[in-house]
């Protein structure tokens, strides 16, 4: 199963990363599913696909109870980020995914009814969990068309989705890394063809720069934390995306 | 519980094999409507020297009717039985998930998913287990229904051939009219015959 680790913690609140499972298939995409506690409100992020489920719910329980899990926050609409909403759903038909209003017509392919999703505006929107404001960031076209991070002021993290993701080879698989330029290695070849336009990312860096960020959180692979947050912004803002080679 | 998706999977895979046998059946009915029409319209000229023919082309109309009455009703059901099939291949794949995230926890997690599949089980799986066996035994009435009904039109179209005998000069026709009926009614008999053995096998 995978590993439940606290990212971060000051009193009632909590950053929970639930990373890495050994046994992992190698034919599905490693992911990273972040559950963000206030007290006893919870918001899961990007709960993961439907393979992963055990994993996560397991993980997951070791640290929280999973009853109580009853607000879902999907990014963008890939099977790697929601498929799972059937097996949630089952636990607690209550539960509430937030998800951009271009895909609320499309996950219900993946389960839940109109009751289940609350759209998010392309303008990004904040939700309560327990008595902290997180911001909805819009990240549209990177790489999903209808796409948002979520940013925790209290905490200073971004949780950043597919931006930022890294595919790490076996061995140099740590929730942190220490050297920048090794590691962005493995992010290259994920940003410059997943990632769609040019336009859409220097929005993003440039609204991104202007946030409190002590870790930003991807989807897959290791989490940046004070400076290679600068450091992956700009890197970021100078590469070339959107272009298919070869 | 390993052996439920197998068991769903190949329960499916036999209702889409009903279901294009079905279809075969629906359409030779309807080829025995337009028979029917042709042998009215043949006794009506052949007049006088084929009333008992003109007689019974009326029956084998009304029989081609009843039959595709009773084909759309089958069909009808055989949908029905393949929304059912697939909530439950649905269900059984939830369960596979499941069953591996039971494996996986422990603690709080355990006893919460033990507790959990105990009443999802006997809820959502017997539910749909019993509406699976409904399914079945109405379809399998329902196909002795028809196997009778085609039974009735055999015999109108062996009768057929009797009258057909006394046509005097329309007798050829008549006679060639009353051997196709006897034909397709023959595949459509066989047809039945093999559905019946599948439905057996399923019960
Ligand atoms: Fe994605
Ligand atoms: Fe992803």
């Amino acid at each position: 199963m995978k590993t439940a680790r606290v990212i971060y913690e000051d009193g009632k609140h909590k950053w929970i990363a639930l990373v890495r499972d050994p046994n992992r298939p190698d034919y599905l995409i490693d992911s990273n599913e972040y559950l963000v506690v206030d007290d006893d409100d919870s918001l899961l992020l990007d709960p993961g696909g439907n393979e992963v489920f055990p994993s996560v719910f397991s993980a997951l329980s070791t640290e929280f109870d999973p009853r109580k899990i009853n607000k879902l926050f999907a990014s963008h609409q890939d099977p790697d980020i929601i498929s799972s909403l059937a097996l949630w759903l089952e636990f607690n038909p209550q539960v509430k995914c937030y998800i951009s209003w271009l895909w609320a017509s499309f996950v219900p392919h993946f389960g839940g009814n109109k009751e289940t999703f609350i759209s998010i505006p392309d303008g990004g929107m904040d939700i309560m969990i327990g008595s902290q404001r997180l911001q909805l960031i819009p990240a549209h076209y990177l790489h999903s068309s209808g796409n948002f991070h979520l940013y925790d002021p209290k905490a200073k993290i971004l949780f950043s989705g597919d931006v930022g993701a890294a595919l790490l080879p076996q061995g140099e698989d740590d929730l942190f890394f220490g050297d920048f330029d090794r590691h962005i290695r493995h992010a290259e070849g994920f940003h410059r063809r997943w990632m769609g336009s040019e336009k859409a990312k220097h929005d993003w860096c440039q609204r991104v720069s202007q946030l409190d960020i002590q870790m930003m959180c991807p989807q897959h692979g290791a989490i940046y934390r004070g400076d290679q947050v600068r450091r992956f912004i700009d890197w970021f803002s100078h590469l070339e995306v959107g272009i298919v080679k070869g | 519980m390993a052996a439920v998706p197998q068991d769903t999977g190949r329960e499916l895979r036999r209702i889409v094999r009903t279901n294009e046998e079905i279809k075969r059946v629906v359409a030779t009915a309807f080829k025995i409507n337009l028979m029917a029409m042709n042998a009215i319209f043949l006794a009506k000229r052949a007049g006088q020297t084929a009333l008992g023919f003109g007689v019974l082309s009326n029956e084998l109309r009304r029989f081609a009717m009843d039959l595709q009455k009773q084909m759309s009703q089958l069909r009808e059901m055989t949908y029905g039985s393949v929304s059912t099939i697939t909530a439950l291949v649905k269900q059984a794949r939830l369960n596979r998930v499941l069953e591996r995230t039971r494996k996986e926890s422990t603690g709080v997690g355990r006893s919460l998913i033990d507790e959990f599949m105990r009443t999802r089980h006997s809820l959502t799986f017997a539910r749909h287990r019993e509406q699976i066996a409904a399914l079945n035994r109405r379809l399998s009435q329902m196909i002795a229904d028809t196997a009778q009904l085609v039974e009735l039109g055999s015999v109108l179209a062996r009768s057929a051939k009797i009258e057909a005998a006394y046509g005097g000069a329309f007798s050829a026709s008549l006679m060639q009219v009353s051997c196709d009926f006897e034909r397709t009614i023959g595949d459509i008999q066989r047809s039945l015959e093999s559905l019946t053995k599948r439905q057996d096998a399923s019960l």
